[in-house]
């Protein structure tokens, strides 16, 4: 599994029309749906201090993740390796190299966050 | 138990530094211990020490998660350790003298002010053009700022400092946001 395939298809743009965020994003749906639905409650301040420490630590893991050959369990049984690059703010896309594919090894790919059950690395 | 995804952050954070089982999509089940939750996706981290030493981490993407279970409970040594993991401070303040810690405070702010910075000594942080932050050991990774540009700007400075560039200060440098 050592030939290197060429880049089947590119990976789609952002919308050409809307305005760049995407209301039915999870982090829209975060950090705005409170402030859509209720009117009286806000989200108090620890919760707000959690968030955002969970979030830190979940960044700082995903720094720790870079670079490393990560072992991706997919949908429907499939197990890839490969080496993660790097993430989209929401969680949405993988960036990877050297991706091992039952079709050869995919030197740049995008893997779509929802395909993945979950990623295991080594320190 | 309410959906994973649907839960807030204070419930995810009865489950963190605690060992658990995650029970996944496709039958997959992943024991570990959680280090955090992701606000963004729900997405777990779980760290297990194996018999070699060399923590292994794996991340558990939130909408695959239909169950956690909680194993055990976590202690501060369980907490602490996963944490010297995870949060590795670069060039620990403790091991350097007070006197130390004067001096290189003192040449940074001689060199942003040489370079025409606004700068103030505020106990032992340096507070930068009322924006920014340097805290010790006052090296480009300790900067804090919430305006990407000041940041980018001032830590490239920091880098290019004739006194500390021979020093082990250089450091991967975080951006702003996150």
């Amino acid at each position: 599994m050592k030939t290197p395939v060429g880049v089947l298809r590119l990976p789609r743009g952002p919308e050409p029309n809307s305005r760049g965020f995407d209301p039915n994003s999870p982090r829209f749906q975060a950090l705005c749906s409170t402030s859509l639905t209720s009117s009286s409650s806000s989200v108090d301040i620890e919760e707000q201090r959690l968030r955002a420490e969970q979030r830190e630590h979940f960044l700082r893991a995903l720094l720790l993740m870079t670079d490393k050959r990560v072992d991706f369990q997919l949908l429907e049984k499939l197990r890839m390796r490969g080496r993660f690059g790097a993430s989209d703010i929401d969680v949405l896309n993988f960036q990877v190299s050297d991706l091992e594919t039952p079709l050869g090894v995919q030197k740049e790919a995008l893997l779509r966050c929802h395909d993945i059950i979950s990623c295991a690395f080594e320190l | 138990m309410q959906r994973w995804v649907d839960m807030s952050p204070r419930q995810w954070q009865e489950f963190i530094n605690q060992e658990v089982c995650v029970s996944a999509r496709d039958q997959h089940s992943f024991t570990g211990r959680v280090f955090t939750v992701d606000p963004v996706s729900a997405s777990v981290v779980l760290v297990s020490f194996g018999e070699s030493e060399r923590p292994a981490v794996t991340l558990v993407l939130g909408h695959a998660i239909s169950d956690v279970q909680v194993l055990s409970a976590g202690s501060e040594q369980t907490r602490s350790r996963m944490r010297s993991v995870f949060l590795q401070t670069h060039t620990p303040t403790h091991t350097l003298s007070a006197d130390e810690l004067q001096r290189r405070r003192e040449s940074v702010r001689r060199w942003l002010q040489d370079n025409r910075i606004p700068v103030q000594e505020d106990g032992e942080l340096l507070r930068v053009a009322h924006a920014l932050t340097i805290s010790a050991p006052y090296g480009p990774g300790d900067c804090s700022c919430a305006n990407q540009i000041i940041l980018a700007r001032v830590q490239s400075l920091l880098e290019n400092n004739p006194e500390t560039s021979g020093d082990a200060l250089t450091n991967e440098s975080t951006q702003g946001s996150g």
